[in-house]
């Protein structure tokens, strides 16, 4: 640890006492000075924060639906788990469930790491461990690293120590995985819980590596503007498509297209989080961004599929699994370049260039794994360069000509297979019958929800490429998906959190919104677009990363405009920021712990439990993954679980089938401590989960303005959150919320314009007294209002404790 | 009563009506208008009344532009004169509020729109609209027992009463200025802060604003009044303890009360001795640069290092979260314009550098002795250059130099070092001040005391380190 200092260290009352020192580190000149306090769980192992866990799901219990009610993880089984039942090993149906959900998250949690290993170790390579730490104009640089592990890096090589600690922690936890480990449901949501926290470190680590070294902006509400979408793809010129989510040997190739000044002679986008990343690299000075991008996922075969990529550069994470056979069809090169993903290539990474070109060019080979990002940098763009004329030449055709399409669309017999396997339940039978007689319309509609997976192919009796045809049906709004999406700014600096503070403790800030978690909305990009735009107009903050970031750069208003043209991207009321990439979640989080340390000076070194109670009670902060969700996303919303920070999922998100739910009726879940003297207080309930589900839009922005309220607020912040809360309900869903009246500690609590009426609700049909001529609540509040009270979960945390 | 046909609500606070969807223009920079609320006698105030002296919206053609003035009477037991300035400032705060009209600016500067989408919806009356405003002010403003509204459109009307309000603007803009701490036996609390600052405690007084800038002692006092439970409420003064530091026994007393005990003496206008707590969201930190013996000033919209080295967020990091910490102090823009900004300490005479666009916002305050002799990051860059500067200029801060050196002589009896002295300064601060803030940390300085039973101490690794 690196508290351990010189002077008096006594032990008394010693007991059965073993000391055991693993590793002394030889002698290092001077004695750092003045290193902060060490909180109670510097580098928690997975027992240290149950308690913390056990606290948080006695309020939020876990829910689960299952959806399949067996085990089929060992050869003892397959075990039926239904009605009660216990397997071979005699694990039953919620343990197990757990246990899915906790393989999930670690899943995530090594994705993110695994990615920051591989990040790390090229940048200290390549820019030496010595390199400083540096993201912008802050004093706590590494928020997650130090409450989690203690650590407060300065250099490169600092960030090792915390990615040995998570890599050493998920070994751990994927362990218990196995056959006749832990054996309780409790226990495993306890180690799903710690799994997302590694998340979030292993996040911030690869993030902080790369904006340190990849001249990334650096807390800069000004980043600069990108293009997205397919439509702003210059088709003419040779194109090199990257997919994935590592940027680093992207990096040599944009470096190699500068030196070498063909930026005007080829057009580089990428796809997925690379394609943000290329969007930050080397504009931390205000610089244009030197890519495009294209989309999420969702996008990858739509992209390849029309044709237009002359080579596609892989790297990892939320890359198809059928690239190579997709591109193959169309004499489309693939470069890998990342052990994870390799395609059964060949290794070519000692090679020469020419002669890998020769190969390549001339179809020898489909693609090449090349590990030599140097290589990598030379041969891409050569690549494309070469491969444009020849595959113009070969007349490579990708999607029907007209009177293909209309040869398609007559194939179909309408028998809905494709419909029912499609993840969103396409109307495809329809779309075919209008295409066929001239009318693109419900297409062109489709394919903006349309998640590209594919499986309509899969099952088409007739072999229709389903997802060409809506493509080709599509093509006229495809050219017009032209967007801009605000490149990733990176973290919100702590001059910035000083800033916003007074909006934050008047309430004019009324909460923190976060869009995150993957593509597949029920209505399209529409829906994003419809959420971030109307907590924006209510002063929310909006923050947004990855594919949601992408996403919401793809919509454009009336005016044209999309929402990073029309509001600002500073962390201020009303305003909405793009963190970045996946990997730049982190600083959600990282923002919220910066909340405590500045407002309340708590020490975050090694704090995790102080600083996540201070989160719980105090930061009206919502995530909402409206998509998909990836194994990715559901440690990033676990992580935030663990911050005391609640998520909401979508219809799609919904079906892990897991949830964590608290019960507003039962007034006993509903304490805190005071800190100041460890009394108990009655809260309202919110946040009322943790990890809960809505289905629809409409159901959704009630539900997000209620639970942005904390314990602590104050009046006039109250008095905001209510007043959202109850204007998103009657506008959204046409009546006032039924619960409205629990928020209320007093009058001043109550919205503005209707506290005349609310008043008189509350007397006729609550029973409260009402003092008319002062406009006072004499009675009725189940809770004492109290500014100064101090709600804490953790006893230990109260002063009398 | 009219109805206001559309929504009311905060969320329409930052609502821009444009030229082109704009119905009608009221007052702005082309046309003139006021707003001015009078503390008047309840039995002179018509609850409720509405008088309209000019013509009305439906009586006004699409893009046209009008004068416009909105006066409000208000009444009840515990109104008075000094709650005038606080009530008008609402007004604009309510008629943002309402759907489809915009204001700007107060008092003489009011600038109104209407759009046509509101007029469209039924938007016809300015009684609408007063109507609204007249209930708002009654249900957050509890003290305001009856309240009457005249608006006027006539521009011959509006010269004459224009011409009255600006007297009332004047009368009580002098009111405020000549209004000082020992004016008044009451200072107000302010706890909105605890629910993200659990300790801090904001004093506002005549003479110092809330660290956040946005409560004065006029809404102090206007709130207490609303909700004497409320967040914010009065302190009694007390006894004076210290006159020019601004220690007063009411304010120790709540101090000791407010923070659950962590400190029970606040000096408000003092730096170094029992400063006034910091929150987070102080808009500047000052910091002591002991080599000078001087206190610099960054605020932080200033992004470079100061030059002590350090950039507004370390230092910023030093202070806040409710606790008084020596050597730093963070407070609003706001109280360098106070006559007794930290008089206890020399006020400007201390104050040795600060960023030149934090320079140019208060310059009106800075004395014109020293206005010229505080350098900025254009002049200086570290200490050596501001130390060169101070001298250079006179800067009265020198003069405690040689106050301090003359007291070393005659203490030590050391040699006169004119050249290098600065330097030897932070030797003589008091022991707690710090030079860096990495002082201001609990000195980790060992001596744990542990009581382990049953206990199993495993150390990953320790890193053993020669003391230099």
């Amino acid at each position: 640890m690196s508290n351990v200092t010189t002077g008096k260290f006594s032990i008394e009352d010693l007991e059965n006492v073993q000391v055991t020192i693993e590793n002394i580190v030889g002698a290092i000149e001077e004695v750092e000075e003045t290193e902060e306090e060490m909180g109670v769980t510097p580098k928690p192992g997975i027992s240290s924060l149950r308690h913390w866990d056990f606290n948080l799901l006695n309020r939020y219990e876990p829910i689960y639906t299952p959806m399949c009610d067996q085990c089929c993880y060992c050869t003892f089984g397959k075990c039926d788990l239904s009605g009660n039942k216990e397997g071979a090993c005699g694990i039953d149906m919620k343990a197990h469930q757990a246990r899915e959900f906790l393989l999930r998250v670690i899943t995530g949690a090594s994705a993110h790491t695994g990615h920051g290993r591989h990040l790390l170790h090229h940048l200290i390579e390549k820019y030496g461990r010595d390199h400083p730490i540096d993201v912008g104009s802050s004093n706590l640089k590494t928020p997650v690293m130090q409450t989690v592990t203690g650590y407060k890096p300065e250099t490169l090589g600092d960030l090792e120590k915390a990615l040995d600690y998570v890599e050493e922690q998920i070994t751990q936890l994927l362990a218990t995985i196995h056959m006749g480990q832990e054996g309780e449901a409790i226990d495993f949501e306890s180690k799903a819980l710690h799994g997302g926290m590694l998340d979030h470190v292993g996040m911030e680590i690869s993030d902080i590596a790369q904006i340190s070294c990849l001249k990334m902006p650096k807390s800069d509400p000004e980043s600069p503007l990108a293009e997205i979408g397919m439509g702003c793809i210059d088709s003419s010129k040779p194109m090199l498509l990257t997919i994935g989510h590592n940027v680093s040997g992207v990096t040599n190739i944009i470096d190699y297209i500068d030196e070498q000044g063909l930026s005007d002679d080829i057009e580089i986008a990428g796809l997925c989080c690379t394609a943000i990343d290329m969007t930050r690299y080397n504009t931390d000075e205000g610089d244009e961004p030197k890519s495009k991008v294209i989309g999420s996922l969702a996008k990858e075969l739509k992209m390849i599929r029309s044709g237009v990529p002359d080579v596609i550069v892989v790297d990892e994470q939320c890359v198809r699994a059928d690239i190579l056979r997709e591109a193959q069809r169309l004499s489309i090169p693939v470069i890998s370049t990342n052990d994870k993903i390799m395609y059964g290539l060949k290794d070519r990474s000692n090679d020469n260039v020419d002669e890998i070109l020769g190969d390549l060019e001339s179809g020898n080979e489909p693609g090449a794994l090349i590990l030599d990002f140097d290589k990598l940098g030379e041969l891409a763009p050569r690549l494309a360069m070469d491969m444009a004329p020849i595959r113009e030449e070969k007349g490579i055709k990708s999607l029907p000509t007209s009177e293909e399409l209309q040869e398609l669309t007559e194939r179909c017999v309408h028998c809905k297979e494709c419909e029912l396997v499609c993840p969103t339940n396409l109307s495809i039978s329809d779309a075919m019958s209008a295409a066929e007689s001239g009318d693109f319309a419900p297409f062109e509609e489709l394919h903006d929800k349309c998640v590209a997976c594919g499986r309509c192919e899969q099952v088409c009796p007739k072999d229709i490429p389903v997802l060409n045809v809506i493509e080709k049906s599509a093509q006229r709004v495809i050219r017009e998906e032209k967007g801009k999406l605000r490149s990733g700014r990176g973290q919100v600096s702590d001059p910035e959190i000083r800033e916003e503070g007074v909006n934050l403790v008047l309430g004019t800030t009324p909460g923190i919104i976060a869009l995150v978690g993957c593509s597949n909305y029920p209505e399209g990009t529409k829906d994003l677009y419809r959420i971030a735009d109307e907590m924006l107009k209510r002063n929310y903050i909006v923050v947004v990363s990855g594919c949601s970031a992408m996403d919401l750069g793809m919509y454009r208003n009336e005016d044209g405009n999309t929402l990073y043209e029309e509001y600002p991207g500073k962390f201020i009321k009303g305003n909405l920021l793009n963190v970045g990439s996946c990997v730049s979640n982190s600083h959600i989080t990282g923002t919220a712990i910066k909340v405590a340390s500045i407002f309340a000076q708590r020490n975050v070194t090694g704090n995790f439990e102080e600083i996540a109670d201070y989160i719980l009670n105090r930061i009206g902060a919502v995530g909402v993954a409206w998509g998909a969700y990836s194994q990715k996303a559901s440690s990033i919303a676990t992580g935030c679980n663990r911050f005391g920070i609640p998520v909401i999922i979508g219809p799609h998100g919904s079906k892990y089938r897991r949830a964590l739910i608290g019960k507003p009726y039962d007034k006993d879940k509903w304490t805190v401590y005071d800190a100041r003297n460890g009394e108990e207080l009655q809260i309202p309930p919110s946040p009322e989960f943790l990890l809960s589900t809505v289905e629809s839009v409409e159901e959704l922005m009630p539900m997000l303005a209620k639970n942005c309220m904390r314990p602590s607020d104050n009046n006039m912040g109250r008095m905001i959150k209510l007043t959202n809360y109850i204007e998103l309900s009657e506008k959204y869903l046409g009546v006032m919320p039924e619960d409205w009246y629990q928020f209320v500690r007093t009058e001043t609590d109550l919205p503005l314009t209707k506290r005349g009426d609310l008043l008189k609700k509350l007397e006729s049909e609550h029973g409260w007294e009402i003092d008319w001529k002062k406009k006072k609540i004499i009675s009725g509040p189940s809770m004492k209002f109290d500014v100064s009270s101090q709600p804490t979960n953790v006893k230990r945390l109260c002063k009398e404790a | 009563m009219a109805e206001f046909p559309l929504e009311i609500s905060p969320m329409f606070e930052g609502e821009r009506i444009r030229k082109n969807d704009m119905y009608v223009e009221l007052a702005g920079p082309k046309s003139k208008g006021f707003e001015l609320v009078r503390a008047t006698d309840s039995d002179e105030i018509e609850d409720g009344k509405f008088t309209l002296i000019g013509p009305d919206i439906s009586e006004m053609e699409e893009g046209s532009r009008y004068p416009f003035a909105m006066i409000y009477k208000i009444g009840g037991e515990l109104v008075e004169p000094d709650l005038e300035a606080i009530v008008e400032r609402r007004n604009h705060d309510f008629y943002n509020y309402m759907q489809g009209v915009m204001h700007l600016n107060q008092r003489y500067d009011i600038w109104v729109r209407l759009s046509k989408d509101a007029v469209n919806k039924g938007l016809n009356s300015f009684e609408q609209m007063a109507a609204a405003m007249m209930s708002l002010f009654k249900n957050e403003l509890s003290f305001i027992e009856k309240i009457e509204a005249v608006y006027i459109t006539d521009p011959e009307e509006i010269d004459k009463e224009l011409e009255n309000a600006m007297e009332i603007y004047k009368e009580r803009d002098e009111r405020t200025a000549n209004l000082h701490d020992e004016d008044v036996d009451t200072f107000y609390g302010c706890t909105l802060c605890q629910s993200f600052a659990p300790s801090n405690v904001c004093v506002i007084t005549p003479d110092r604003i809330s660290l956040c800038g946005a409560i004065n002692w006029f809404d102090g006092r206007a709130a207490a009044k609303v909700d004497p439970e409320g967040p914010q409420f009065p302190i009694e003064k007390g006894e004076v303890i210290d006159e020019v530091g601004g220690e007063y026994s009411g304010v120790n007393e709540a101090a000791k009360s407010l923070s659950g005990g962590e400190f029970d003496r606040i000096k408000l206008h003092s730096f170094f001795e029992y400063p006034h707590t910091s929150c987070g969201c102080f808009e500047v930190v000052g910091f002591y640069i002991p080599e000078v013996d001087g206190i610099g000033w960054v605020d932080r919209d200033f992004t470079g290092n100061a030059p002590n080295g350090l950039p507004f967020s370390t230092m910023a990091g030093q202070t806040g979260g409710g606790k008084q910490v020596v050597g730093f102090l963070g407070i609003g823009i706001n109280y360098f314009r106070s006559p007794k900004f930290l008089q206890a300490d020399g006020g400007w005479d201390r104050v040795v550098w600060m960023p030149s666009h934090l320079k140019e916002k208060v310059v009106d305050y800075i004395p014109e002795d020293v206005v010229n002799k505080i350098p900025t990051e254009q002049d200086v860059g570290d200490i050596s250059e501001l130390e060169t500067y101070l001298k250079e200029t006179e800067h009265p801060v020198i003069e405690r130099w040689s106050e301090e050196e003359e007291e070393t002589e005659a203490e030590e009896e050391q040699p006169e070092q004119p050249e290098s002295a600065p330097s030897q300064y932070m030797t003589q601060m008091p022991a707690s001040m710090p030079s860096a803030p990495s002082w201001t940390s609990s000195a980790s300085s060992g001596g744990v005391k542990v009581t382990l039973k049953n206990a199993k101490v495993s150390i990953d690794r320790i890193i053993v380190k020669n003391k230099e």
